[in-house]
């Protein structure tokens, strides 16, 4: 086993060769652009056998690999912020499709250059299986285990994983490769699920006719697949946890110094990490905080939140996006989740919109206000502006 | 450069299903189902939204509609990686899909030189939606959003040359046909099926609803398209070699292919003779371009 | 509610019918609602209205399953069961068609009526557009609306002097309507044909599309196969004998063979009533 200090991009393009990718395509966009740079770099230098489609946009980026992944070849594409909006139209259909692709977010507000979650969170009804990551390690191991989430046959669902830009995907860390061998091991070859080869295609599927079916029936199946990913990516997670000794929680949450917590944190992408330290700093001073990293959204990790809700006193939810007119998109999930039973407050933070640093010290306060509203003192305002 | 079949040739299998749900008298079905003899099986034909002219004995990729040119992309290259290189990525769009909004990524396409076959069936207008105007839209045509009134006299500008677009994209075949030349186009799409690397064939499908005529009408308005110099049929290879299918002694007049067709009655001898004065300058340019066997594109 | 069922073919106007009676039931200060059954319009193939008449305002948008009539705007499909499907008991049923409501064979608990439209509007108008023809007897025969408020519509579609001939034919259908009779056979069939083939894909049956059907003067075919190569349905089989066989449930009757048949060897005959 090797390591490299590598910035998150290839940490990403990486994961791409590990999982034996046999179609990539993909338009420059920042904070994406290197992505293309580094698979075009290792196709040109035959470092694996795959095939790198250079396309005039997203929107056709996101179509190449739909169509190459419906005939029996395993791909990838990638992209940020408004490249992502631009493939709007046909992601939906990868979705309805049930086509297992992958595809990484860099993320890129959609409002500028600079990182926050509105480009993946504005995707929410796209039907596709929601991650969040938050260092290069992860990036690498993500990739690799998200196809094999997306392919299993209970789910079928494509899998989006986002990073944040500049601070994530421009910044280099330590990263540990795994061989090659044992990501084989890991994850078998791709078989899609029809196969529309001609000499494998049911013949019964050609004459696209119309029947009186009730026309709900799909997104009552698509529903129940997606909320089929949480069981299915706990179990990927552990899989690799044990074969590669890395693990990430369960894979849908990973706390971090929550068993005898009174107030919890919650963060997604890099935010989390910065949040690990200000746990720290809050628990050296005796302060009972702790921080859980979401690293599913969607499906959102509602088992997961119902049970520790019942033995804390506040959650403080920061979200790196807000709807207009509507609010954070965590920040909802979390009390829709927690409705009907009672629990503890849930303080809303925007943090980091636009790019805006959040540093350590922001979190800690995060924290200490959190734990106010736990100990049952009033606070104000219940949802703020960092 | 396609070899010339005969009647006799045309093969008797039929790789439609029928009866499709096309309208009557449809020429885009009959497109389809000539297309499809000259293609044989071992195909994954790719659709968009557009008109239903026939359902084939074949697996179909859809995508969407302005995805025409990405998704036989991504089929293609996605065959190429699992090793099926026997099977073929087909599209058969409109020209909604090829001229307008399709038109970007086809462009793109042509432009990487992909190893697809594209199939226009071209009726020149949004036909599925019920008749709005295309690009592909001649001029004065009446369409549902370029209706007659005292404002408007139809479509206002010439039909946008696609073939030639994309010939200048150096690819290694393009043709144009017609459903009242079987044999041509039969031919043209064998030819094409054939050979490596980005290929399209644009077959002019006249639509007895949108264009407005009676639907016994559909091969006759055709073949009068072609024999005026409307509907040259052409191939060009690699944006230089050309020929010239069809050259009569003598063009017949455009207001026999005009008449016919009610999308045009309001037209007045001035804008007769307009059209009359653009294809006639336009077919000897062709024919001067068939002399020397070559294009300057 | 007084609830109605429209049929026709693409092309026939059975939409702007619709949209006749939902007028002039407004004109009689009644709430109306129009509903066409769209995305399986195609030229020539079965179309479905609905219209729904109340004194007070519409609300409900879902189709109507039950009419309380029925109102066919085209002879062929007036000999399908399907146009009576689904009448509430006692409804009517109401056919463009030369029979006589007696000589219908269809079944069911329902009440019809007959009036050859086609005949009426192909002498008023000049044309076999047939759905203001059919608005007079439709009056006649169910009372629910009065023909003034038909003729007041139809002068805000069709204004000036189409409109006068319009409304002539309203007049003659009003005049000239037979029945309605309770039908002879009781017992609806229990499987139900679905008129709306349209949408997209491969159709079972189109021969209902037929207004004219193809005939093969097998003495003058030559056998050039010209019909067999530009039929866009591929409706002939191409048989032993080198003569062409038409395929019933393939042909919708566009007569593109018999237009380009070199020796003129096919003709297209009205379909029989």
């Amino acid at each position: 086993m090797s390591y490299e200090v590598m910035v998150g991009n290839k940490a990403c393009a990486t994961g791409v060769k590990l999982a034996r990718v046999k179609v990539a395509s993909a338009f420059p966009i920042t904070p994406q652009t290197t992505i293309t740079e580094y698979l075009s770099d290792m196709y040109a230098a035959g470092e694996f056998d795959f095939d790198f489609v250079n396309v005039e946009g997203e929107l056709t980026s996101q179509v190449v690999v739909q169509a190459a992944t419906a005939v029996g070849a395993r791909s990838f594409t990638c992209t940020s912020g408004p490249g992502l909006l631009y493939m709007h139209h046909p992601m939906q259909e990868t979705a309805s499709k049930r086509l297992p692709l992958v595809m990484a977010v860099v993320h890129r507000g959609v409002k500028g250059m600079q990182p926050d979650h509105s480009d993946l969170m504005s995707q929410q009804w796209q039907g596709w299986i929601h991650l969040y990551v938050e260092n290069a390690q992860e990036i690498l191991d993500t990739c690799v285990m998200a196809y094999k989430i997306a392919e299993d046959k209970r789910i079928r669902l494509p899998v989006a994983f986002g990073y944040d830009g500049y601070v994530l995907s421009y910044t280099a860390e330590p990263v540990e490769i795994p061989a090659q061998e044992e990501v084989d091991k890991f994850l078998p070859p791709y078989k899609p699920m029809p196969s529309i080869l001609p000499d494998e295609a049911d013949p019964a599927t050609f004459g696209r006719g119309f029947g009186d079916a009730d026309p709900q029936k799909p997104w009552q199946v698509h529903h129940e697949a997606a909320l089929m990913a949480e069981p299915v990516i706990k179990e990927v997670f552990a899989e690799w946890a044990k074969k590669f000794g890395r693990s990430y929680g369960n894979g849908m949450i990973d706390p971090y110094r929550i068993d005898d917590a009174e107030a919890v944190l919650t963060a997604m992408g890099t935010i989390a990490g910065s949040a690990m330290s200000a746990v720290d700093k809050l628990r050296a001073d005796g302060k009972k905080v702790g921080l859980v990293k979401i690293r599913s959204f969607l499906p959102f990790p509602r088992n997961d939140f119902r049970e520790i809700a019942k033995r804390i006193g506040a959650f403080g939810i920061i979200d790196r996006s807000c709807q207009p007119g509507m609010g954070g998109p965590t920040w909802h999930q979390m009390r829709s989740t927690l409705y009907g039973q009672p629990g503890p407050q849930i303080l809303g933070f925007y943090a980091g919109l636009g790019g805006k640093e959040v540093r350590v010290d922001d979190i800690v306060k995060i924290g200490e206000k959190t734990l106010k509203a736990a100990k049952g003192q009033k606070v104000e305002p219940l949802v703020e502006w960092v | 450069m396609s070899q010339r079949i005969t009647r006799a040739q045309i093969p008797l299998e039929e790789l439609t299903l029928v009866p499709g749900s096309a309208c009557q008298g449809c020429g885009a079905a009959l497109a389809s189902r000539l297309t499809f003899k000259a293609l044989g099986p071992n195909i994954i034909r790719h659709g968009i939204p557009c008109c239903p002219d026939a359902v084939t004995k074949h697996p179909r990729a859809g995508a969407v509609f302005e995805g025409g040119g990405a998704s036989l992309t991504g089929t293609a290259r996605g065959l190429k990686a699992i090793g099926r290189t026997d099977v073929k990525a087909v599209g058969f769009f409109g020209d909604g899909g090829v001229y307008d909004i399709g038109f970007q990524g086809l462009s793109a396409a042509a432009e990487r030189n992909e190893n697809i076959l594209v199939i226009c069936k071209d009726n020149e207008a949004y036909m599925n939606t019920g008749n709005q105007r295309s690009s592909g839209t001649p001029k004065y045509a009446e369409t549902s959003t370029n209706p007659i009134g005292p404002k408007s006299r139809g479509k206002e500008t010439q039909k946008k040359n696609v073939p030639m677009i994309f010939a200048a994209h150096y690819v290694p075949y393009i043709a144009t046909a017609s459903v009242a030349f079987p044999e041509d186009l039969i031919a043209k799409v064998k030819y094409a099926r054939d050979i490596e690397g980005f290929r399209m064939v644009i077959i002019q499908s006249p639509c007895p609803v949108g264009w407005n005529f009676d639907s016994a009408k559909t091969i006759e308005v055709a073949r009068t398209g072609v024999q005026s110099g409307i509907w040259p049929l052409y191939e060009i290879e690699h944006g230089t070699s050309f020929k010239l299918n069809y050259k009569p002694k003598e063009l017949k007049p455009v207001v026999e292919y005009l008449k016919p067709q009610r999308r045009f009655r309001h037209m007045t001898e001035a804008e007769v003779n307009e059209i009359q004065t653009y294809v006639t300058e336009r077919w000897q340019k062709l024919i001067k371009a068939d002399e020397v066997h070559q294009v300057v594109i | 509610m007084i609830e109605i069922r429209l049929h026709g073919r693409g092309g026939q106007g059975a939409v702007t019918a619709s949209r006749i009676l939902a007028t002039a039931a407004y004109e009689e200060g009644k709430y109306s609602q129009a509903i066409p059954m769209y995305g399986t319009e195609r030229r020539g193939a079965p179309l479905t209205a609905y219209v729904r008449i109340d004194e007070k305002r519409v609300r409900e948008r879902e189709l109507v399953h039950t009419p309380d009539y029925s109102l066919c705007m085209d002879p062929l499909l007036s000999m399908q069961q399907a146009v009576a499907d689904s009448v509430k008991p006692g409804g009517v049923v109401l056919l463009n068609s030369p029979m006589k409501p007696e000589d219908s064979l269809l079944a069911g608990d329902i009440k019809i009526a007959t009036v050859d439209a086609t005949s009426i509007a192909l002498e008023t108008l000049g044309r076999p557009i047939t759905n203001t023809a059919i608005l007079g007897a439709f009056v006649k025969v169910t009372g629910v609306l009065k023909v003034e408020s038909i003729n007041k519509a139809i002068l805000k579609y069709y204004p000036g002097r189409v409109g006068e001939m319009n409304i002539a034919a309203v007049k003659k259908s009003y005049e000239l309507v037979k029945g309605p009779v309770q039908a002879k056979v009781k017992e609806a069939p229990k499987i139900k044909v679905d008129l709306n083939v349209g949408g997209y894909g491969v159709l079972k049956d189109v021969s209902s599309w037929r207004v004219f059907t193809p005939k093969v003067d097998e003495a003058k075919c030559t056998g050039c196969k010209t019909c067999w190569i530009f039929c866009p349905e591929n409706a002939f089989e191409w048989g032993e004998d080198k003569k062409p066989h038409m395929v019933s449930r393939v042909c919708k009757g566009c007569g593109v063979c018999a237009n380009e048949c070199p020796v003129k060897a096919i003709e297209m005959v009205r379909v029989e009533i």
